[in-house]
């Protein structure tokens, strides 16, 4: 654990994770478009807590879709080897894993409307007792490493 | 092999006692209510109708409850309205264990409880009543006949290599608790914070059913007594609270007995209800041992399993006690008579680095320390009282520091940390089933990670977690739990 992995995920997934961001942001919006028909209807809300809802909204989303994908993607790497998958992840805590392959359960790809548009694929590996992820690799590779990880993990399992 | 045979007539009893004890917590507010309102006839009628149902279901799920016990398999049919077969093949089964509560014991009958090796109750078996007779007749079927045999394939594949080799007719090793540690256990065990909650509630619940002209002349009568009779007053609950804690634990745990067979430990105990738990050693995950703050000065600790998945063992709890309670010096004989895959030592145990110290204070006060904020803006004058919590929960971190730590003994590593009870794990690498290294930019900068290794445990798995660990002692960790070769 002293190297980080080798392999990062796929480049789009900064866009990937932008999108999902906006989309959020436009709830958001919602929100707040909300919190100024409440202050000009209702007395009792003030204007200033509008302002500062607006505020926030702004922020976050500023921060979600301009600032973290980036850092995110950056720190995104994994590594397959034969007997063990290593997986780096994280924003201000970095999080090295490591999930041997005799451990792996089973192996999962998954795909949601916006990764499916770059032709993205979530890797999903569970253990017995946890769940791990790759986000955001292109769906060839994602299927391939599917197939390669079920494949080394098929050596004989001691138990559980 | 044999006819489909019904259980015990005393099985309906037990049934219908049980459903009675389930449904009673949820009608509870019903019954308040009802009897707020003094509908007397409503409640009589709607308690008549529904014990009659939980009567006929009872007897009916008895009628179709059938079991058969066939060449290496037991068959079991139920259901009232949905028939349910099930067939477990002996090879399935994992553990069958016989316990009897009082209703047993009166008519002569046990339990039999089937576990197999899946996650999943539904899949288990229980027959809830059979003679003893019967239970045992089942027992040996199911489990000891072909025994042979498995051993034999398991020797094959390659499985055994400890030093157990079962010589023939060979004693199990086997300890018993002593009614005077039973005794020391029970007084140590602390337990006595939720008795006192129990008393909480029987009193707040029986409170609506005195009459308020009562009530207020108790309070008057309580008030009028002086300061210093309440306190003894306080201290004798406190002591009869402590003397029910010390018998629970006498009952609960009398004759508790543990025996190590090839392939799985065997447990007895209890007093009123018999209970015996079979814990196949394949289950096992970790092995561990727990000292609270009152026995950790006494040098007294208990010591439990972690097991993967399953209905073994005794309550709710996570852990399984495989000890209530020994001197902590006999603990390394105790595993290796009974488990000697497992070893404890804490000899060169690796402590944490200094640096670390200000991240355990730092996030032990930061409760107390708004506690005090707020304190200090509304009860200026009692702000005294969180600003002496805060000095005790640096005390705490500073033990909290100075207990964690880790060990790596050949093939397992030894997890020693304390939430306020010091827990001192052993769990071997092949139990492990992820790691993780995490670090913040502070930690980067100090060169210090936490560790996160997860094993399987009875519900969602256990995270052995080791904050602020010396990054090379976590990358030490990795190198040792790595599957990979080491050359590249």
């Amino acid at each position: 654990m002293r190297e980080q992995p080798s392999e990062r995920i796929a480049l789009d997934a900064m866009k990937a994770w932008k999108i999902s961001a906006h989309l959020v942001a436009i709830i958001l919006l919602l929100l707040t478009i909300g919190a100024f028909v409440a202050v000009y209807f209702l007395d009792f809300v003030p204007y200033w807590a509008a302002s500062i809802f607006a505020g926030l909204s702004i922020l976050i989303w500023i921060v979600s879709a301009f600032i973290i994908p980036k850092i995110r993607w950056r720190r995104w790497r994994y590594q397959v080897y034969d007997q063990e998958i290593y997986i780096q992840n994280g924003i201000l805590i970095v999080t090295r894993t490591l999930v041997p392959m005799i451990r792996v359960q089973h192996v999962d790809t998954q795909q949601g409307p916006i990764l499916k548009r770059y032709g993205l694929a979530t890797l999903q590996i569970s253990t017995a007792a946890t769940k791990h992820e790759i986000p955001a690799l292109l769906e060839e590779e994602a299927a391939a490493l599917r197939d390669q990880i079920s494949e080394l993990a098929r050596v004989e399992q001691d138990d559980v | 092999m044999s006819e489909p045979k019904r259980l015990h007539p005393a099985g309906m009893i037990l049934d219908i006692l049980l459903a009675i004890r389930h449904s009673i917590l949820g009608f509870l507010p019903v019954v308040a209510i009802a009897l707020a309102n003094s509908e007397w006839l409503i409640l009589g009628i709607g308690a008549a109708v529904f014990l009659g149902l939980i009567i006929v279901s009872g007897v009916l799920s008895w009628w179709r409850f059938t079991y058969q016990l066939e060449e290496d398999q037991i068959r079991i049919e139920k259901g009232i309205f949905i028939r349910k077969k099930r067939t477990i093949s002996k090879h399935r089964i994992q553990s069958i264990d016989l316990s009897q509560n009082i209703v047993h014991r009166m008519f002569g009958l046990t339990k039999v409880q089937i576990d197999t090796a899946g996650n999943d109750n539904d899949i288990d078996a229980a027959l809830s009543a059979v003679t003893m007779a019967d239970g045992k007749m089942i027992h040996d079927q199911l489990k000891y006949k072909k025994r042979v045999e498995m051993d034999e394939i398991k020797e094959e594949s390659g499985e055994i290599t400890e030093e157990v080799e079962a010589k023939p007719k060979k004693k199990y090793p086997s300890k018993k608790i002593t009614l005077q540690t039973l005794v020391a256990a029970g007084s140590t065990s602390g337990s006595f914070g939720i008795i006192l909650g129990l008393f909480g509630v029987f009193f707040s619940s029986i409170e609506s059913f005195i009459p308020d002209r009562y009530y207020t002349q108790a309070t008057e009568w309580l008030i009028s007594q002086a300061a210093q009779l309440l306190v003894i007053y306080g201290v004798i609950t406190l002591l009869i609270v402590w003397l029910i804690g010390i018998l629970q634990t006498v009952i609960q745990h009398w004759n508790f007995t543990i025996t190590r067979y090839d392939k799985e430990l065997f447990i007895t105990r209890g007093l009123l209800e018999k209970k015996q738990s079979t814990i196949p050693l394949k289950k096992i995950q970790a092995v561990g041992m727990k000292e609270s703050i009152v026995r950790q000065p006494l040098g007294l600790a208990s010591l439990y399993v972690e097991i993967a998945s399953g209905d073994i063992g005794q309550t709710q709890d996570t852990h399984t006690l495989i000890f209530p309670l020994m001197r902590k010096k006999h603990i390394t004989k105790f595993l290796q008579e009974i488990l000697p895959e497992y070893h404890y030592t804490t000899e060169g145990l690796v402590k944490l680095p200094t640096r670390a110290l200000p991240y355990y204070i730092v996030r032990s006060i930061i409760l107390p320390t708004i506690v005090t904020i707020v304190f200090a803006f509304t009860l200026t004058k009692f702000v005294w009282i969180p600003a002496l919590a805060i000095l005790l929960f640096v005390v705490y971190a500073y033990i909290q520091f100075k207990t964690t730590g880790y060990l790596i003994n050949g093939r397992e590593i030894i997890i020693q940390s304390r939430m306020l009870t010091k827990d001192t794990a052993i769990v071997p690498q092949n139990r492990i089933q992820s790691l993780q290294k995490k670090q913040h930019l502070l930690h980067r900068k100090q060169k210090l990670a936490t560790l996160d290794a997860s094993i399987l445990s009875k519900f969602m798995g256990r995270h052995f977690i080791v904050r602020e660990l010396r990054q090379e002692d976590v990358d030490r960790i990795a190198d040792w739990y790595s599957f990979r070769d080491k050359a590249e």
